[in-house]
């Protein structure tokens, strides 16, 4: 009996060294802005990952191209506009554009918000905390079950940032994205620095939150960076407005993950502005391939701790 | 449940965009939120709204629709130009 658990945690060891090497990834999210020097560096960015709503409406020729840059790099499509948590049933027309999209570009996965992003006619241009309760965790679940059914395949379900804490919520925010995750049978594309932001905008400790969160459906990560803004009372909040660079407590978080989740991680840097040298976004890619590395190593120490 | 939830999100969505509701609704929460149809529950939770983060989210808002207005004028200004540079060498 001892042999067989030696056995299997000798197992355990060698799938987690396996894991170390073989199939974490690091990309970066594709902007025109930083395209030259994606393009000059791409032995040292796994993947990309690019907005898909940005080719919906795109010129053939521009959708070409990203057939082209497909067949050199893995890609992954995101999306940021389909307003999935939203209590309306999401747009047939929006959903079929991903379908469209997702058939010519073949990209590995697919991505979207946990987020309402128009109501009442308005469109707000953003993403927005719907009330964290039961209906919206079943309201959340029906368009996902829709975008399955058009796209042909289910997204990974990306938590945001809210400088506002939703209300007329019942739910704290991991419950509601959990109680998403259990009733969708999505994966989770887990945003670090939205954890970071709400957890210090809205009082709770990221590090618990993201322990908090099945490791098992943590599929894909993003990180960025934000700045302090003044509240009129002259508090300050996080802004999650990825033009700066990945502060310190991210990669902890990343390393926890890592030191957690079962899975291969697809990790990939998000910036949307003030943008750096491709040095410097480099050196950021090259410090998240350290975390994953120090949280897959504390996840075989582990696994020997039981041999 | 479900439309009741649908029009607390319109609500929240007006509030997010229109400075003019926004002063209305600061001025008398609960009389706004009941115009807008929503239930007592939801009403009570909206008097204890926290009014610094919709004032904070409302500006980060509009700085992205700005934002993407910009680039959405810049990004059509540059077909015009492409396809003028383009039409000097059709016949």
């Amino acid at each position: 009996m001892e042999e067989a658990e030696a056995a299997a945690a000798a197992v355990a060891v060698a799938v987690a060294k396996m894991m170390n090497t073989l199939t974490d990834r690091v990309g970066l999210g594709w902007r025109p802005d930083l395209a030259a020097g994606i393009l000059d560096h791409l032995d040292g960015i796994d993947l990309l990952e690019v907005i898909a709503d940005d080719f919906f409406s795109a010129p053939r020729q521009k959708v070409r191209a990203l057939k082209t840059l497909a067949a050199q790099v893995p890609v992954i499509l995101h999306g940021v506009s389909l307003g999935l948590a939203s209590s309306a049933p999401v747009e047939t027309k929006r959903l079929d554009q991903m379908a469209r999209l997702m058939d010519q570009v073949r990209p590995e996965f697919w991505s979207e918000h946990l987020a309402f992003v128009r109501a009442g006619g308005i469109e707000l241009g953003h993403l927005a905390a719907p009330p964290r309760n039961s209906s919206s965790v079943d309201a959340a679940a029906a368009n996902l079950h829709r975008a399955q059914a058009a796209v042909g395949a289910k997204p990974l379900v990306e938590n945001i940032a809210t400088l506002i804490d939703p209300p007329a919520s019942t739910l704290s925010e991991c419950a509601w994205i959990n109680g998403i995750l259990s009733s969708s049978n999505c994966g989770l594309l887990f945003d670090l620095h939205n954890v970071l932001a709400n957890g210090l905008n809205h009082g709770y400790d990221p590090l618990e939150f993201v322990r908090q969160v099945p490791p098992e459906r943590i599929a894909a990560i993003h990180i960025a960076g934000g700045k302090f803004i003044s509240a009129p009372d002259g508090t300050q909040r996080l802004l999650d407005d990825h033009c700066h660079d990945v502060p310190d407590p991210v990669f902890e978080l990343l390393e926890e993950i890592a030191a957690r989740a079962p899975g291969p991680l697809t990790v990939i840097l998000e910036r949307d502005g003030d943008y750096p040298s491709m040095d410097s976004l480099l050196a950021q890619i090259a410090q998240a391939r350290r975390a994953l590395a120090k949280g897959r190593a504390r996840r075989v120490q582990l696994a020997e701790a039981f041999i | 449940m479900s439309s009741n939830s649908a029009q607390l999100e319109a609500f929240l969505a007006r509030l997010y965009v229109d400075p003019v509701a926004r002063a209305s609704f600061k001025s008398n929460p609960r009389a706004e939120a009941e115009k807008a149809g929503l239930s007592d529950e939801q009403c009570a939770a909206l008097e204890q709204l926290d009014w610094m983060g919709l004032e904070m989210a409302a500006r980060s808002f509009a700085k992205k629709r700005h934002r993407k207005h910009r680039s959405t004028w810049f990004a059509a200004l540059r077909t015009c130009v492409s396809r003028l540079r383009f039409s000097r060498f059709m016949p």
